[in-house]
């Protein structure tokens, strides 16, 4: 009836077409609905308001309204994952024939696979160090042989255009591999793993493709010289690692190791992931508690002893992967000592101190991470709207791109020609390309210590550079220019992480901060040496963009290898984010928002009591009976309109008018397979041999289940019935009809479950709950708001 | 302390000998000038005096340790060797400090150095030329001041610092032929830079093809590892000269293509932001309308269906 939802089509991709929401195919206007954007829903709740309107008679039925992109949307594409494990018949029967043996030995596997994940990890990681190193090596020897070539006998802007094409090339492929090839390769891939981790399936998000994708256009874009640093990326690649190893198979490459298949579903995939993600950040930083820590934050509603234990064991491995391969690539095998693809560097004792009353002067600064975080939010905010606006064409994507590649070189290199900042500099490693253009000889270019160098070694320099090697005018240009330049380049359709940019300008403006404090002071103070004031700038700014907090916390003290710094780093954390989040929230939970994924917080939005499941469920719910006609299962799940997952399985009382009391709960994951292998009564009857249906037939579809079209059901098979007594879940989670929204959040959300059935006082089915129903509901400016549904 | 014993036949008292053989070193500082050259020829040469007779008016509370049994005295020779180090050692810190500024220590001291190196590592090798104890022992290792080693890894961490050991051949007897000529080649041109001194537009002029050449070399020896501080000092200076003195930097002199590029490639996002928000169709969003139960008569639905 409703012809909005026919354009959804049946094509390629698999998880794209079957969005979890229950419902869509009745088109009704609520009267509020026909106001703005968002309507709001005040006291006056919306249960009764709108009998006066028959849905058939509306005119504006029939007229699908289309809105601009903006942050309050939902969007249909993204499914939830079935944390909540079913335990059926075949369930019960597999626990009963495994032997006490086998369990320990899913244990150890566990612990296999958790030490594979570590490994490849840090492989990757330091795979990516490698090539970055190499091909910026290579791009920086080009542009300094040609810029001292021409410093003499003129001809500068030539440096300058090859230095923009240079870069432009290098992000141009980058970019054309994301955009064309995996466009989730994209970005930093940490809002999508927290939105895994949070328990939404995002389309291709852990495919091997995505990884190839993502390493390869992470070292063009570092290399490329975008304000980007490699670390983010890194977690995903973690993540992907991590979700392909559990697996024992790839899909992608048709090569099943025919191991690990028990893990194959989405409860064992998720925990495994998390492993991943935290030896992607411990790789990144060389912070194995942190990356622990970091999974916690960010997955932590299904957490338990044992698995924190066994990614700390994963995070282990990871860091010491790559440290132990980069000793050999340093030439220095076995030396274990610099865990990390960042490498802040040794603080010296000497320079570790400080004293009581720079707590304030700490506190201060992060107060000013945090504003300046919540800005660079607001602008990354505003540009990534108009990018999804107006920027959706692959090619343009790529052009934008190559134009912020190609800005970049030249921005640093006005920067480095106009400054008048020279300095000697103590000891030229291989490491650094120094500049001496129109300084004296044997001085350098002191903006391009920090612009003509990859972002990592500019931070370390920064952090460690002896005091006086910078001036406060080179600093001061140096963060505004890197500042925009980060925010213009977050969000871009290439693979690069936010990490080091913004630790890159909080360090430029801390380092500023404490050469302001020995300018102003005389004398009686002493304030140690401004690469502490960096590292407070540093944690500030990124605590203001990111907002994490004890994992951001841990990750920089392991960073550094230094405890001293504990405190000050937590309460310039602490400040940043109290501050920002008076302003906006963090980067990744703007990005998440403005990708319309339902995203399920800790809590529920504060003022949500009077709301019960009532209100909040989509009714009314396709149900199947215990033993249901093959023709009715399969014409309701190729309706195209109702891409349902989960159907409630009733026994119908029999010749009553009533609806059905619940008795399990069925996904179309699993219609599909026993539509596939046929197992229908009528069979079962005629042919006794038939294999019995196993847990395992479940698993080898998984995680692509096929299509409901490519399943060919006769005519004659139509008629057959189907018993789903064995298959479904006979125990579903249910709640009342009066249970109030917090209450139905808390139920959610730490399950992990999809599907929440509402009945009523005689186990009747009422309504379903799903991820979108719960998540549509949050706290804006002027109270509860709730988002809308739509296509992207 | 307590294990450094009378000398066994010079008739010295208990530590008041070693004692004396420091003052001694102490003494050379202030007095002997001509180190290098005394430090070869003078090993055969009998105690000092001072040596003999220690006990000076000044130091009467030495005479409190009379005397050590003989097993634990130190023998003859390595006292011959303690003096020889200590006039060594006043050689070596003596040709440092006097080739302090301009730095030249590598240069002048690699002699006096290494004859230090030998003498030191006669001691501590062990080996005895006569008699069973060994020097390493009496002289090294018996109290916790350790002062030869003391004194010795100073002058070692000096040297190691001043990378003096690249600037010398592997057997650290004589300057390598690239400092060697390093050397010549930064003569010519502070001879140029003389020449010229009183115009330095010519100067900056003619003189570079030189200060270049010493440039080049200076950073191939850079890149080699051959370099020590007397080269890195001496090139420190020459460039100071040039650059500050003289004046002879590059003019910046390409401000307006340089500007020119950049506002170009400036003004290309402009364009590219302005022409896709003008002609870039915006992407609209599809609203879709769930299924709420809007009052109790949404029963009704389900029993629909499954009537």
């Amino acid at each position: 009836m409703a012809n909005i939802t026919k354009k959804v089509s049946w094509s390629g991709r698999g998880e794209e077409r079957t969005p979890l929401l229950n419902g869509s195919e009745e088109v009704r206007y609520s009267r509020q609905s026909s106001g703005g954007s968002v309507f709001h829903i005040g006291r006056l709740s919306t249960v009764d308001l709108d009998e006066d309107i028959t849905p058939e008679e509306d005119p504006v039925r029939s007229k699908p309204k289309e809105i601009p992109h903006n942050e309050k949307l939902l969007s249909l594409k993204y499914e939830s994952l079935d944390y909540d494990n079913s335990e059926n018949q075949l369930f019960l029967e597999e626990e009963r024939r495994m032997s006490h043996m086998s369990f320990r030995c899913l244990e150890i596997s566990r612990w296999v696979i958790c030490g594979l994940i570590g490994f490849l990890t840090g492989l990757i990681a330091c795979f990516i160090d490698i090539a970055v190193e190499y091909l910026a090596g290579v791009k920086y020897d080009l542009v300094k042989e040609n810029i001292e070539k021409f410093t003499e006998v003129g001809g500068l802007s030539i440096s300058l255009i090859l230095w923009a094409v240079l870069n432009s090339a290098f992000v141009m492929v980058g970019a054309l591999a994301v955009a064309f090839f995996e466009p989730v390769a994209a970005g930093s891939g940490i809002p999508q793993i927290k939105c895994y981790l949070n328990g939404v399936k995002v389309p291709r998000v852990v495919r091997l493709k995505t990884l190839l994708v993502k390493v390869f256009g992470v070292i063009c874009s570092v290399a490329g010289g975008l304000a980007v640093g490699k670390e983010g990326p890194m977690i995903h690649s973690g993540a992907v690692v991590a979700a392909g190893v559990s697996q024992g198979r790839s899909t992608s490459l048709k090569r099943d190791f025919k191991i690990f298949e028990y893990f194959r579903r989405d409860t064992e995939k998720r925990d495994f992931v998390s492993a991943g993600a935290a030896a992607g950040v411990s790789a990144a930083f060389g912070a194995p508690v942190g990356g622990v820590l970091f999974s916690l934050e960010e997955g932590a509603s299904f957490w338990n002893q044992m698995l924190t234990w066994r990614i700390f064991f994963a995070s282990m491995v990871s860091t010491f992967t790559l440290n132990f391969f980069l000793s050999i690539y340093h030439k220095k095998p076995g030396e274990l000592s610099s865990p990390g693809l960042i490498n802040f560097g040794r603080f010296d004792m000497d320079n570790v101190q400080y004293s009581l009353y720079e707590i304030p002067l700490f506190i201060i600064m992060g107060a000013i991470g945090g504003v300046l975080g919540a800005l660079f939010n607001v602008l990354n905010y505003w540009l990534t709207i108009f990018r999804i606006r107006y920027m959706h064409r692959p090619c343009l994507q790529v052009m934008e791109a190559m134009l912020v590649a190609a800005v970049t070189a030249t921005v640093s290199f006005a920067m480095i020609y106009f400054s008048n900042d020279c300095q000697p500099l103590e000891t030229v490693t291989s490491e650094d390309y120094p500049l001496q253009l129109f300084c004296a000889d044997g001085e350098y270019n002191a903006m391009a210590t920090a612009f003509f160098n990859t972002p990592e070694r500019s931070v370390r320099s920064l952090f460690h550079n002896p005091p006086g090697t910078y001036n406060p005018l080179t600093l001061g240009l140096f963060t505004l220019t890197y500042f925009f330049l980060a925010c213009w380049t977050y969000g871009l359709t290439v693979s690069a992480g936010v990490f080091i940019p913004s630790l890159l300008i909080g360090a430029a403006w801390g380092r500023l901060f404490g050469l302001l404090l020995s300018l102003m002071t005389t004398g009686k103070l002493v304030w140690a040496d401004p690469g502490k004031y960096a590292l407070m700038g540093a944690a500030a700014q990124l605590g203001g963009i990111v907002r994490m907090t004890l994992s951001l916390t841990v990750i920089l003290v392991e960073a550094t290898g230094n405890v001293t710094y504990g405190l000050p780093i937590m309460l310039v954390l602490l400040t940043a984010k109290i501050v920002g989040d008076y302003f906006i929230e963090g980067l990744y939970d703007v990005h998440i928002k403005l990708q319309s994924v339902p995203f399920l917080h800790w809590e529920a939005p504060a003022t949500s009591h009077w709301l019960t499941a009532r209100e909040v469920m989509s009714s009314p719910v396709t149900c199947f009976n215990r033993v249901e006609k093959v023709g009715t299962i399969v014409d309701v799940l190729s309706n195209t309109s109702t891409n349902h997952n989960g159907f409630p399985v009733i026994i119908q009382a029999a010749a009553s008018e009533e609806p059905g009391k619940l008795c399990g709960l069925i996904l179309r994951s699993q219609l599909i397979v026993l539509l596939k292998h046929k197992v229908f009564v009528e069979r079962a009857r005629s042919r006794l041999s038939q294999r019995k249906l196993q847990l395992k037939d479940f698993r080898d579809a998984y995680p692509r289940f096929p299509p409901i079209q490519s399943i060919h059901v006769s005519q004659d098979e139509r008629e057959c019935m189907m018993d789903l007594t064995e298959f479904m879940n006979p125990t579903p989670y249910t709640v009342p009809q009066e249970t109030s929204l917090p209450r139905v959040f808390k139920l959610f959300r730490p399950l992990g479950l999809r599907h929440l059935v509402v009945v009523d006082d005689e186990n009747r089915v009422v309504g379903l709950v799903t991820r979108k129903d719960l998540a549509r509901y949050h706290l804006g400016k002027h109270g509860l708001e709730e988002l809308h549904l739509a296509h992207t | 302390m307590s294990a450094v014993t009378g000398a066994g036949g010079g008739g010295a008292r208990g530590s008041a000998v070693w004692w004396t053989a420091l003052a001694l070193i102490g003494g050379f500082v202030l007095s002997v000038r001509a180190a290098e050259e005394s430090d070869s020829g003078d090993a055969a040469r009998p105690l000092s005096p001072l040596l003999a007779e220690p006990s000076g008016p000044g130091l009467p509370s030495l005479h409190l340790a009379a005397k050590f049994p003989d097993d634990l005295e130190v023998s003859e020779s390595c006292v011959e060797m303690l003096r020889l180090f200590g006039e060594r050692y006043v050689a070596a810190v003596n040709c440092l400090v006097s080739s302090a500024r301009p730095v030249r220590v590598c240069q002048n001291c690699y002699q006096a150095y290494s004859s230090f190196n030998d003498i030191y590592t006669n001691i501590s090798s062990g080996q005895t030329q006569s008699g069973n104890v060994s020097c390493q022992d009496s002289l090294m290792r018996s109290d916790r001041l350790m002062l030869l080693f003391n004194l010795y890894s100073s002058l070692t961490d000096i040297w190691t610092s001043a990378l003096c050991t690249q600037c010398l051949t592997p057997d650290q007897k004589s300057l390598t032929n690239s400092t060697l000529d390093f050397i010549s080649y930064l003569n010519k041109s502070l001879s140029c830079f003389e020449k010229y001194q009183e115009n330095h537009t010519e100067l900056c002029m003619d003189c570079k093809a030189t200060y270049k050449g010493l440039n080049e070399m200076y950073s191939t020896m850079l890149k080699n590892k051959g370099y020590c501080i007397d080269i890195e000092d001496a090139m420190n200076v020459t460039r100071r000269l040039w650059s500050k003195k003289f004046g002879c930097t590059v003019p910046r002199e390409e401000t307006v293509p340089v500007i020119a590029v950049s506002s170009f490639m400036l003004f290309l996002p402009v364009i590219f932001y302005l022409s896709n928000f003008l002609h870039s169709e915006q992407k609209k969003r599809k609203l879709i309308h769930p299924k709420r139960a809007k009052s109790n008569h949404s029963l009704m639905n389900i029993q629909d269906k499954f009537s």
